[in-house]
């Protein structure tokens, strides 16, 4: 039974990766119907960032607190990988959106701007990973033969208290309001006087924001980082938007939380060989039964 | 003259939708341009809003003049802020996914509290349905609501320049009636101007003070309504004889 529950904290803590990721995949697609597939290597980004706020503090002569490194590696992150997501929009989508080009070309885009964060980190940093600096002593704490981390406690309340926060911003405030309008039919958004393009951006910084705090959140976790640890992990967030029903919030959370859940317990009772054979099989299952995603809904107007 | 549209040339890729089509509205009034399908209305209208193709046609000559100033470098969320001019789509384009009272607060984008106050009365008070389900996701509407909600949004933003493509369509004969009542209202009591686009001809004669008649993106006729309602050729094609 401990053994179960152990399991399951840690299918909450990286449900809870998958869930930050895939909520910039699914706020990005609900708004322009695009698939950013430079998102998986937003995150990875962010962890970079991650490393080189942190360094930077760590290397000032001053003697922080405890936490007080961290206090300002998550703010200035966030801020930073908001501004990678909103420049590559900027940059790259925009312009062919401007042009009115069909969505296959700025899907297409997408994956290369990811391979060229991917590669650009490569050649700018080098083959060696880098280790994040420690900035939480970590600290383990028994629970009746569950053994749960400061750290892992951390990642997990943050991406509930991410899910809260977006849920008010989408329920109520204009500018998620909005969000939602533009999912349902951008046309008419500009006859009421609101501008596409900052809704847009809003969308970029919310949705890169959010990766740049799972980016630090998996680092911290998971110390060492490499340009290529977005790829695999952006891919099976997506999947998870997407079984979760891509473009609902509710829908990237849902859908993280049961990868890792499928992927936790087949290496728990399986070859850890046999983890994404299975986690992909039964992810194809339920999107066989339910093509649209687990809330997703299929979208008819009314004329 | 409020808007001036001088020899308009736009069209969708290749396809030419309007050749040099001239109107003109002046501040007050309620024109009406009509014509059959594919005539060239709608692109007019999405013309006039400065809509991003590919949905809107693309200007190629002419000008689009409002009061004296030419709106073609404009975007469409400028025209509405600065001219204060909107269009209430073809097919109503409501967000489905909301409730009415957020469709209409989402509207109100760049208004203050108080003047979003008193809009809201006012359009509860033309529409009293409105009120009514003013919580209800805005998708389970009657086709008559929604062109009421679509009408009402329009008036949310504050225009007073009201664009109108297609109002009646879909619209039970006894509720086509009742909208058009409603917009001569709007126009006598609030001094809205209305540039309105339909096929029920007779129907925007009888409420409009002008009209212009479409064919294949060019002007064929345009008068008074009562000019126009007696023309014999006009009758013939557009009235039904």
């Amino acid at each position: 039974m401990d053994f179960i529950i152990q399991q399951c904290v840690n299918a909450l803590q990286w449900g809870s990766f998958y869930a930050l990721i895939a909520l910039g995949y699914s706020l990005v697609y609900g708004v322009l119907r695009l698939i950013n597939f430079a998102h998986g290597d937003i995150f990875m980004v962010g962890a970079y960032i991650a490393f080189f706020v942190s360094t930077f503090f760590l290397s000032m002569q001053i003697v922080w607190p405890e936490g007080v490194v961290l206090a300002f590696t998550v703010p200035v992150t966030v801020i930073l990988t908001s501004l990678v997501g909103v420049t590559l929009e900027r940059v790259a989508y925009r312009p062919l959106r401007r042009k009115g080009v069909n969505r296959l070309y700025v899907v297409i885009t997408a994956l290369m701007c990811g391979l060229t964060l991917e590669n650009g980190n490569l050649a700018l940093l080098g083959a060696s990973r880098k280790a994040l600096p420690s900035l939480l002593e970590k600290q383990i704490y028994d629970l009746g033969g569950i053994a749960l981390t400061n750290v892992k406690i951390m990642v997990i309340f943050t991406a509930i208290l991410v899910f809260v926060m977006l849920h008010l911003i989408v329920t109520r405030t204009k500018a998620g309001m909005a969000m939602r309008a533009v999912s349902w039919d951008p046309f008419a958004l500009p006859l009421m006087g609101i501008p596409m393009d900052r809704i847009i951006v809003f969308t970029f910084i919310l949705g890169s924001g959010i990766a740049g705090l799972g980016g630090i959140m998996f680092a911290m976790s998971y110390p060492v980082l490499d340009p290529y640890m977005g790829a695999m992990t952006g891919w099976k967030a997506f999947i998870a938007a997407v079984v979760g029903g891509i473009g609902e919030v509710k829908g990237a959370f849902v859908g993280g939380f049961l990868l890792a859940f499928v992927e936790i317990m087949v290496v728990a009772f399986l070859p850890s060989t046999f983890r994404d054979l299975f986690a992909f099989s039964i992810l194809l299952l339920i999107l066989w039964k339910r093509p649209t995603g687990i809330f997703g809904m299929p979208q008819a107007t009314k004329i | 003259m409020m808007i001036r549209v001088e020899n308009l040339y736009a069209g969708y890729g290749k396809i030419e939708a309007l050749h040099g089509l001239s109107f003109e509205v002046d501040e007050g009034e309620i024109v009406t341009l009509i014509g059959a399908n594919g005539a060239g209305k709608s692109s007019t209208l999405k013309a006039m809003m400065r809509l991003a193709p590919p949905e809107a046609p693309l200007v190629s000559r002419g000008d689009i003049l409002f009061k004296g100033k030419s709106i073609l470098p404009l975007e469409a969320h400028k025209v509405v802020e600065q001219c204060k001019m909107t269009l209430v789509p073809e097919g109503r384009r409501i967000f489905g996914n909301l409730t009415v009272m957020e469709n209409l607060h989402l509207a109100a984008w760049t208004r203050s509290k108080e003047e979003i106050a008193g809009n809201l009365e006012r359009i509860f008070d033309l529409f009293p349905r409105l009120a009514e389900r003013a919580g209800q996701q805005s998708d389970t509407l009657s086709g008559g609501e929604q062109q009421m909600l679509a009408v009402g949004r329009a008036l949310m933003t504050g225009c007073s320049v009201i664009l109108l493509d297609e109002p009646s369509m879909g619209l039970a004969p006894l509720l086509m009636y009742d909208m058009f009542r409603t917009l001569k209202r709007l126009n006598t009591e609030s001094g809205l101007t209305i540039v309105v686009v339909e096929q029920n001809a007779r129907l925007a004669l009888e409420v409009a003070d002008r009209g212009y008649v479409l064919n294949t993106g060019e002007i064929v006729a345009q008068g008074s309504s009562e000019e126009l309602m007696r023309h014999s050729h006009i009758k013939e094609v557009y009235l039904g004889g």
